[in-house]
């Protein structure tokens, strides 16, 4: 009995690596190699032809992409996209969440219509909102303009690229509270009863019992859902490029640079650039916010 | 006494705003996606904008769902197709390693354990946007340039990081007496995952392979990358350029937008709670 479970031990050694093997070649070679690749990519330029060449030019790339005012311009978009989506999901999110953590009738419906957003596919939400961002016919051009009177005249809000920033931060906004919501929701659950309960007897109003109990509880939360969701809009392309052709965010740039211009050693700098910025951020945000 | 009344009475009205206003925002382009998919192409240009054509609920037609669905006007089963084929293998492979990786990661001891474990939360770091350069350079350089299976390994190895983090966090759940019960009596370890472990997870791993599904079904960016041919086209890029052709009708659009998002939307809410869990488990301390 004892020599067999000593057996195990000794076996489990070779097992363990064993059933991970497969998964880690894959997510070894087809992510930490690439991305090894990219980074020697960045130094090169790529000519494309029947075969495929690589001439090292060192650093000329990042001169290039540094100098270029375009280049800038990108990374001031992707960075008010990026801080304004997930402040306002999250936000969102956040009154869902103290919403529907009441007990009432429907409150399965309701829950599952809020998560509607982010469980439909984007290329069929985007057709909704392309409609809906119509400039003639558009429902939020005729809410701006003739219900609110916010604006005097109808906006064409996906062809020009001022605007289409407003119109990306909202409909990703839109798209993605309900992960907010899901994790925030599944967080307020989680606080004793006996903390709302404690604050009762003492009389707090609404806002004493959000500032003082549950705002408290949250933090770790909301500052994991800032960190995620920021990485995740910082390489954000397909809710952004299929929307509109008109926010040169920097995944966009480098989509662009790589496929219409056909320059994929810079289309590597760009990306690797992105990456090392990102480092710095999550660096930076571990060691302030999150405190580790 | 009538002031508490008032107190009570305006907060319920609040509570109430509050899920009306909610449900709205949620709900909307919902509700226009299902209008427009029921409008002939003149009903969709109204100003101010309407829901129901002006003739009222009798002058919706279901004309654009016979038109999407006949192949010979529009190509939606065959890129419907695509993206199931695409979806379904990557999800399945994907799930099948998981299950072994995440029972390693959960259940056994060995050195090096927390290293792989550590490269795995690394890959959070990165997103698809930095490998379309050098995967693209690799599949064209390997000949696999407009194949599908260009696509699903691709998809494999965007899903299976989520996958195993979601399954490790479902396996640490279960009690591992049962387990260790089958082990002593004289089960093997491997014996023990399929009779014991899978078994007992079986909702978990079924929300793990549709959360799978769902992404892979999602993907535009590589698609858009790797396929040439409009013949390999899944739902994402099929129907976006159609977008961009003659063919375009904005209620065809949204009627094959309706039918896109409806199978997925059924699927998400089925496992929504054994997903949610798998997912925030880390995050809830």
């Amino acid at each position: 009995m004892l020599k067999k479970i000593i057996n195990l031990f000794e076996k489990e050694k070779y097992l363990g690596w064993f059933l991970i093997f497969p998964s880690m070649l894959i997510i070894a070679g087809l992510i930490f190699y690439p991305v090894l690749y990219n980074f020697y990519l960045s130094f090169h330029e790529v000519i494309i032809g029947i075969e495929m060449s690589y001439v090292f030019v060192g650093l000329s790339n990042y001169i290039d992409l540094l100098t270029d005012s375009g280049f800038w311009h990108s990374v001031y978009l992707t960075l008010v996209f990026t801080f304004s989506t997930t402040l306002i999901s999250t936000i969102i999110g956040f009154f869902a969440a103290l919403l529907l953590n009441n007990k009432f009738k429907g409150r399965f419906l309701v829950r599952g219509i809020v998560l509607f957003p982010y469980a439909a596919p984007v290329i069929s939400l985007v057709f909704a909102w392309r409609y809906i961002f119509h400039p003639v016919f558009g429902q939020f051009n005729y809410l701006l303009t003739s219900v609110l009177g916010v604006i005097p005249e109808p906006i064409a809000w996906l062809e020009m690229p001022r605007y289409a920033l407003i119109a990306v931060i909202v409909f990703n906004s839109w798209r993605m509270f309900p992960f907010a919501f899901l994790m925030l929701i599944a967080r307020l659950q989680a606080i004793p009863q006996d903390h709302y309960d404690a604050a009762k007897v003492d009389g707090a109003t609404f806002w004493q019992r959000l500032r003082y109990i549950i705002l408290p509880q949250m933090m770790f939360v909301i500052a994991t859902i800032f960190l995620l969701r920021g990485i995740w809009n910082i390489y954000k392309f397909g809710e952004i490029w299929l929307l509109t052709r008109h926010l040169n965010v920097l995944s966009v740039y480098a989509y662009r640079t790589a496929f219409s211009q056909f320059n994929q050693g810079m289309a590597a700098t760009i990306t690797t650039s992105m990456f090392l910025m990102l480092l710095g951020f999550i660096i930076l945000y571990i060691k302030k916010v999150l405190k580790w | 006494m009538v002031d508490k009344f008032f107190k009570k009475l305006s907060k319920k009205v609040g509570f109430l705003i509050g899920i009306f206003t909610l449900i709205f925002i949620s709900g909307f382009p919902f509700v226009v996606m299902f209008f427009s998919s029921l409008k002939t192409e003149r009903q969709q240009y109204t100003f101010p904008p309407t829901l129901i054509p002006e003739g009222g609920i009798t002058e919706l037609t279901l004309e654009n769902y016979i038109n999407v669905l006949n192949p010979e006007i529009f190509p939606f089963f065959r890129f419907f197709g695509n993206s199931f084929l695409v979806a379904s293998i990557s999800a399945f492979v994907a799930v099948f390693l998981a299950i072994f990786g995440a029972y390693s990661f959960a259940r056994l001891r060995y050195s090096g354990r927390k290293f792989l474990q550590r490269s795995i939360i690394l890959v959070y770091m990165f997103g698809g946007i930095l490998l379309i350069v050098p995967l693209y350079q690799i599949v064209v350089s390997v000949n696999l340039a407009n194949t599908h299976f260009a696509l699903i390994l691709v998809y494999l190895m965007q899903v299976l990081p989520v996958s195993l983090y979601m399954l490790g966090n479902y396996f640490r759940s279960v009690p591992y007496e049962i387990e260790e019960a089958a082990i002593i009596d004289g089960c093997s370890r491997i014996g023990a995952i399929f009779r014991v472990v899978i078994p007992l997870s079986k909702p978990a791993i079924i929300a793990v392979y549709i959360y799978a599904f769902m992404i892979s079904w999602n993907e535009y960016l590589f698609a858009s990358i790797f396929l040439r041919s409009p013949s390999l086209h899944t739902l994402p890029i099929g129907l976006e350029q159609l977008f961009y052709t003659e063919h375009f009708v904005w209620g065809r659009m949204m009627a094959a937008s309706i039918l896109t998002a409806l199978p997925i939307i059924i699927l998400f809410l089925g496992v929504e709670k054994y997903m949610t869990e798998g997912l925030t488990a880390g995050s809830l301390k």
